[in-house]
């Protein structure tokens, strides 16, 4: 019956749907995994403390790309967090000020923009003044970046918790900032700390945001108003080499990517659960 | 104003201070390059970097046309599989088990946008070009196929790992609308002797306007991806309806170009206007589909 | 011939037995009342009927409910629930289409009209039988989220009237109308009940009291009372019963 086959037809597209959605996935990770692994396994610890070798030459390690992406996502992180979380807070705590209502539709506007205008605006306000790239100018970068993401999250925190602890500090004589900083969000903290992980997740792994800021190095001196290396960017730039030890290495650093993110990305996850 | 709200207020500022910081950013260094060629920037397609300024000249046509081309290519692929995912996944699935399917692409959506690129270089793209082969030398005559690149760095690269990037985005947010219609709906629809496939059909209509919102922001994304299409795409000024001709989106052009702009009079304005296109057009999508998508939740 | 016999119905939602060994005759042409304080089951009962309480995954039946002597766990679904229409508490008209296309979707579907003009003609019967006609017969192509609750449940009887049903399904169709919609509704199922065979979940003996034929009280996923509408309401023969249609249960 013609009915009956179109039903058939539907549940088929169904499934077959839900495979051409997954199968990418695992082909990626696995690509990943597949690729990556041998590469830590040949090249050892060197992998983690070395730096970028010549080209086809054995051995070398991405160490300036891991210490400049850990230097910029700490900083970042000391900027965006007081930011992101105060500006959250004046959001829940006013729902109702236009202000606020204006804030939330902006924040989704920033989260949801190409990161790599944001890399551009950076290096017109930053590096273009100070005359060259910096860590600090990927950093800040990276701050606008994770800034939707802690202020969103925090001003959900806060108002996941019912009005009857607020009133209870209120009762108690404690004044707004008390409420908010040793009930509220203590409360809430899993919320909260979520909120950060996802920040951080997204802001390891970018690239396009850094790649006018930072500028990149294969050597880095470690100061933090010199140009800076970070694992993405370091991948951006060696697939993009024609050498197969790069290509290697490439690898190497994406499995080592994709095991930040995924410890980040499952701490967050298993937050929410618990 | 009480005074947590006086200390509190600078943060918030700054929310928007960086939305209209930026869009003044792009706007000032736009205008050198406008006062020297007005719209021709947006409207030809020419790159003429010269060390002598007066031989500049520069149209970002191409990279526009590749924008939306990829972009489209990405939403074609998407649409239907995030449909059909979404229906699978709430219809299908038992309840003990959606979550084994609803984590893969949770982690695919947040997964830094390089490792998709790496793999695009290494597997996508020589996957398409033996295709690239093949579909040229049997199926030329369609417009589609009529470009001889062999090499696979194309449209269609960019396009297909666009929507491997997005789909997660886009069947999140169709799946929580197709999960969320009312179940009244659903017992209606059954009771009167419909099959599975008429019954998904009503409820997909009544979530019209979450798919039409999950398709403006998935397309928004699609626009703003930068370092995997730049990797993928072949990086040429290339207007060309052929899915194997390789081409630029804006963003790559961005990622590209910028490197060696500032030894030229000119060519930082003229990137600056492009992302100004780039910021434009993100802005009008994103908007648009929050607007959908609230109207919708408000109802 | 009655129109529904259930036999030893058990069901279950995993470990909470529900429906506790049910055995029923339905008349033909009559308004059978189900009633009984929430929680007893009733809407389970109902929705077993046309067996949209499969939907549910970890349910569990057994025994068996014949529709006119055949096994409606051995037919066909669609079949199965185009001779059963049902009309549920919330009034459900699909809110994104027009009054005519809420009518006209499932007859498309299940093949029973294709042209225009059936079409047409079937559309004005069912509203007609849901003596909805009068009032929207200018505006069929408006959206049918813009009707009034009451109007929205006349909808609903129309959308299941227009497959030609035997049996009605009506899951407490009043319980979320205003008194004077109620009222409506309530004089339409008299009416219909000449013609279809009407089984009716209700948690107001008032309401059984006016419109049914016969009625059945069911208590904890028991059936503790059935019989015609006067008899149980006169003379209950159980306790519960009286005390539950005097209004000092439920």
């Amino acid at each position: 019956m013609y009915r009956r086959l179109k039903d058939d037809l539907f549940v088929l597209f169904a499934f077959a749907s839900a495979l051409l959605a997954i199968l990418p996935i695992f082909h990626i990770l696995f690509s990943v995994f597949y690729n990556g692994i041998p590469v830590l396994a040949k090249y050892g610890v060197e992998f983690l403390s070395g730096t970028l070798p010549p080209p086809n030459k054995a051995g070398g390690g991405v160490f300036p790309a891991i210490y400049g992406s850990l230097t910029m996502i700490v900083l970042s992180l000391m900027l965006g967090i007081p930011l992101g979380v105060f500006a959250g807070v004046f959001i829940a705590e006013y729902p109702s000020s236009s202000i606020s209502k204006a804030a939330r539709t902006v924040l989704v506007i920033i989260l949801e923009f190409p990161t790599i205008l944001v890399g551009l605006f950076v290096m017109a306000v930053m590096v273009i003044p100070m005359g060259r790239f910096s860590a600090i100018a990927g950093a800040f970068a990276l701050t606008i970046v994770m800034l939707p993401y802690v202020a969103t999250y925090t001003e959900q925190a806060i108002r996941s918790v019912p009005q009857h602890y607020k009133e209870v500090g209120f009762a108690l004589g404690l004044n707004r900032f008390r409420i908010v900083f040793s009930i509220t969000l203590r409360i809430a903290k899993k919320v909260f700390i979520t909120g950060l992980l996802i920040g951080m997740a997204k802001v390891s792994g970018e690239t396009a945001p850094l790649i006018f800021t930072a500028g990149n190095v294969w050597r880095s001196t470690g100061a933090l108003n010199e140009p800076a290396g970070a694992i993405p960017l370091w991948i951006y730039y060696l697939v993009q080499q024609p050498y197969s030890n790069y290509h290697e290495i490439a690898w190497g650093a994406a499995v080592v990517l994709l095991a930040i993110f995924l410890v980040i990305f499952l701490s967050a996850r298993l937050m929410v659960r618990s | 104003m009480d005074k947590f709200k006086i200390f509190l207020f600078p943060f918030v500022s700054a929310v928007f201070g960086v939305l209209i910081l930026m869009l003044a950013v792009f706007v000032l260094n736009s205008v050198s390059i406008f006062q020297r060629e007005g719209l021709a920037i947006y409207t030809t397609n020419v790159w003429i970097a010269s060390e002598n300024p007066e031989e500049e000249y520069y149209g970002i046509l191409a990279a526009t046309y590749g924008t939306l081309y990829t972009s489209l290519i990405a939403l074609i692929i998407v649409l239907p599989i995030a449909i059909g995912f979404s229906v699978f996944i709430v219809d299908f699935v038992p309840e003990k088990f959606k979550e084994a399917f609803i984590i893969p692409t949770d982690i695919m959506a947040g997964m830094p946008t390089i490792l998709f690129g790496i793999w695009g270089v290494f597997y996508l793209v020589p996957a398409i070009s033996g295709f690239a082969d093949f579909m040229y030398k049997n199926f030329s005559f369609i417009p589609l196929f009529s470009y001889y690149n062999p090499t696979g760095f194309s449209y269609l690269a960019a396009g297909m790992l666009l929507s491997i990037m997005v789909l997660p985005f886009a069947s999140s947010l169709i799946r929580e609308a197709y999960r969320a219609v009312p179940e009244v709906y659903r017992e209606a629809a059954l009771s009167l002797g419909l099959t599975r496939f008429e019954v998904a059909r009503i409820l997909l209509g009544y979530i019209k306007p979450s798919i039409l919102a999950s398709t403006l922001l998935a397309f928004g994304r699609a626009v703003g991806e930068t370092v995997a299409v730049s990797l993928v795409i072949g990086n040429a000024f290339n207007i060309n309806p052929s899915l194997f001709a390789p081409g630029y989106t804006i963003s790559s052009l961005l990622a590209n170009q910028f490197g060696n702009a500032f030894v030229y009079e000119y060519m930082p304005s003229a990137l600056f206007s492009a992302g100004l296109a780039l910021f434009a057009i993100g802005l009008v999508v994103n908007v648009a589909g929050l607007i959908v998508l609230r109207r919708w939740t408000h109802v | 011939m009655s129109a529904i016999t259930i036999e030893k119905l058990f069901l279950r939602y995993g470990e909470q037995e529900v429906l506790r060994g049910i055995d029923l005759e339905i008349p033909e042409n009559v308004c059978f009342a189900i009633m009984g304080p929430s929680g007893c089951g009733k809407s389970s009962l109902l929705k077993v009927l046309n067996r949209l309480v499969e939907m549910n995954h970890n349910v569990k039946i057994s025994g068996d409910v014949k529709l006119f002597g055949n096994s409606i766990f051995k037919m066909d679904l669609t079949k199965l629930r185009r001779q059963v229409g049902m009309v549920f508490q919330i009034p459900n008209p699909f809110p994104h289409m027009s009054i005519y296309d809420n009518i006209t979707y499932a007859v498309k579907c299940n093949g029973i009209a294709k042209k225009k003009e059936e079409l047409d003609k079937i559309v004005e019967w069912a509203l007609k039988k849901a003596a909805l006609f009068d009032e929207v017969k200018d505006r069929l192509k408006m959206r049918a989220n813009q009707l009034s609750g009451g109007q929205m449940q006349r909808l609903c009887i129309a959308r299941a009237l227009a497959l030609k049903p035997r049996v009605m399904l009506m899951d407490e169709p009043t319980a979320n109308l205003d008194p004077i919609s109620a009222d409506k509704i309530e004089d339409l199922i008299t009416e219909l009940k000449n013609e279809y065979t009407i089984v009716m979940v209700t948690h107001s003996p008032g309401q059984a009291a006016r419109v049914s034929d016969f009625v059945a009280f069911l208590y904890m996923g028991r059936v503790i009372e059935v019989g015609k509408t006067e008899e149980v309401f006169e003379n209950p023969k159980n306790e519960l019963t009286e005390r539950y249609v005097t209004g000092r249960i439920g």
